[in-house]
């Protein structure tokens, strides 16, 4: 019962990191190349 | 059916990966701090899932990752000196065999340590990291926090749902991992960008910390009871009003203790007493054992060369007091000891240049931190000097809980070694980006504010 909330809560709790990582461009490339598309929205700058 | 939820849970970790490679490495992580393989009865124990992922991580960066911001520092090349030096050592160990065992899993550990910078070319892979690591490190802590709330737990009697206290379920390596991963739950509530900053964050983030406290509790170890200790010092050095955290600290201390278990006080007691313990006195005397042994064999006897130390010592109790004072003392055998540290771990199977490279490794990574908490304390990089501080926390708080359990190749605290390097060579060059910038007249980010 105990075991099976903590590994529920932090097993579901990374895959949604995992999911809204897929969602963020700044995992790959902090910054675009000029002119480059930037229409998804970008975390502000570090 | 857990072991159906966890053939789920990666099957999407690595269906993830397939868009965003880095995913690997963060299942890589996650595999080898649960070892979910190690919780379920069928399948998942009989595929070599930290092997996939393994090879996934780091075919995805060699295939599709951008390798022009790798930056190589001179600690990728220590570990993989280390690396080299353990294999020399392991081909001429005392006990092939067993030595061949250890270097299985140890090379693997270092290996990914060195490679790991290599990814971390954003802020965000480095927070993705951390935030993997510290949950990972959750789901054993949340376990042994809840039943230790429950139950009070005791030495070797906290379930932590693994029975083999193999990897991070051990007693006294999870104290020292749970509080030396404190410092960076308190940076990812503060400057985490993926679940943000929010109230639910933080409150999550404290009854984390919270949990982290307790495991010490629960498994009775008197290492994490040190590294507790070691953390309430360096805590000092972070807070804005040092009197009001001291006086909050000493009014916890006074509320916590009379809900302690007996069982932890009573261990936790043995401290001053540890001539009349068995514990500890095995422990002096395996390090005096694996002394001797280092200036016979300078270069160390491979790794599990303590499997041949035979050791006799004395246990003294002092019973009674004033003129009813005796002295009893038993002599102890016994044979095959664990280091029960990692410095003499390192000493004994590596010798000195072993030892050496290991420390040089530590004290290096350790100044490192403190120039990028000095350099960053404002500015646009704050969170990076927020970050070097709370991971030079975390991996002093290893290093005195490594004084008294042999983990001086957890993965774990490899990854924290990873990690730092990989803020560093990211950090160094944003630094020299932003200088750079406005030669073109485009100062867009500058170093200092």
């Amino acid at each position: 019962m105990i075991d099976n909330f903590a590994l529920g809560l932090t097993h579901g709790l990374m895959l949604l990191a995992a999911w809204l990582l897929l969602r963020r461009p700044d995992l790959d490339r902090e910054t675009p190349p000029p002119g480059r598309d930037t229409r998804q929205e970008r975390e502000p700058r570090a | 059916m857990r072991d159906l939820a966890f053939i789920g849970f990666l099957l999407a970790l690595f269906g993830m990966g397939l868009r965003r490679p880095f995913l690997f490495v963060l299942a890589y992580v996650y595999i080898d701090i649960v070892s979910p393989q190690r919780l379920t009865y069928m399948l998942l124990n009989s595929l070599p899932i930290s092997l996939i992922a393994g090879a996934a991580a780091f075919g995805g960066w060699l295939v599709f990752d951008d390798k022009k911001d790798c930056r190589v520092a001179p600690r990728q090349g220590l570990i993989l000196l280390l690396i080299l030096y353990c294999g020399i050592t392991t081909r001429t160990a005392d006990f092939p065999a067993e030595a061949l065992d250890k270097w299985d899993w140890v090379w693997k550990a270092l290996a990914f340590a060195a490679f790991l910078p290599l990814t971390l070319r954003t802020r965000l892979r480095i927070e993705a990291l951390l935030l993997f690591m510290t949950l990972s490190a959750a789901s054993i802590v949340i376990v042994g926090g809840i039943k230790t709330l429950f139950s009070g737990g005791g030495y070797g009697e906290l379930n932590l749902m693994v029975a083999n206290n193999s990897g991070l379920y051990e007693g006294s390596i999870i104290s020292a991992v749970a509080i030396c991963i404190i410092p960076i739950v308190l940076w990812l509530a503060r400057y985490g960008t993926l679940f943000g900053t929010g109230h639910a964050v933080k409150a999550f983030a404290y009854a984390l910390v919270f949990a982290c406290l307790l495991i010490p509790v629960g498994t009775s170890a008197r290492t994490g009871l040190m590294c507790i200790g070691l953390l309430a010092v360096l805590m000092l050095r972070e807070v804005k009003r040092p009197m009001l955290y001291l006086g909050a600290l000493a009014l916890a201390g006074l509320v916590a203790v009379p809900f302690l278990p007996s069982a932890f006080s009573d261990r936790m007691a043995t401290i001053k007493t540890y001539q009349a313990d068995e514990s500890a006195s095995t422990r002096l005397a395996v390090w005096q054992w694996t002394w001797e042994y280092a200036k016979t064999h300078p270069f160390g006897g491979g790794f599990e060369a303590y499997r041949q130390n035979r050791i006799r010592y004395d246990t003294v109790a002092v019973k009674g007091s004033g003129a009813s004072t005796t002295v009893e003392r038993n002599l102890t055998v016994d044979k095959s000891r664990a280091y029960h540290s990692s410095y003499f771990e390192m000493l004994g199977e590596q010798g000195y240049p072993g030892l050496a490279l290991w420390l040089l490794l530590s004290l290096s990574g350790l100044i490192r931190m403190e120039i990028l908490r000095r350099r960053h304390r404002e500015g646009d990089f704050a969170w990076g000097g927020a970050l070097a501080g709370a991971l030079q926390h975390a991996h002093l708080i290893y290093l005195l809980g490594g004084a008294f359990v042999g983990i001086a190749f957890q993965p774990f605290i490899y990854m924290l070694i990873g990690a730092q390097i990989g803020l560093d060579t990211y950090l160094t060059r944003r630094r020299r980006e932003a200088t750079w910038r406005p030669m073109f007249g485009k100062r867009l980010t500058p170093a200092t504010a």
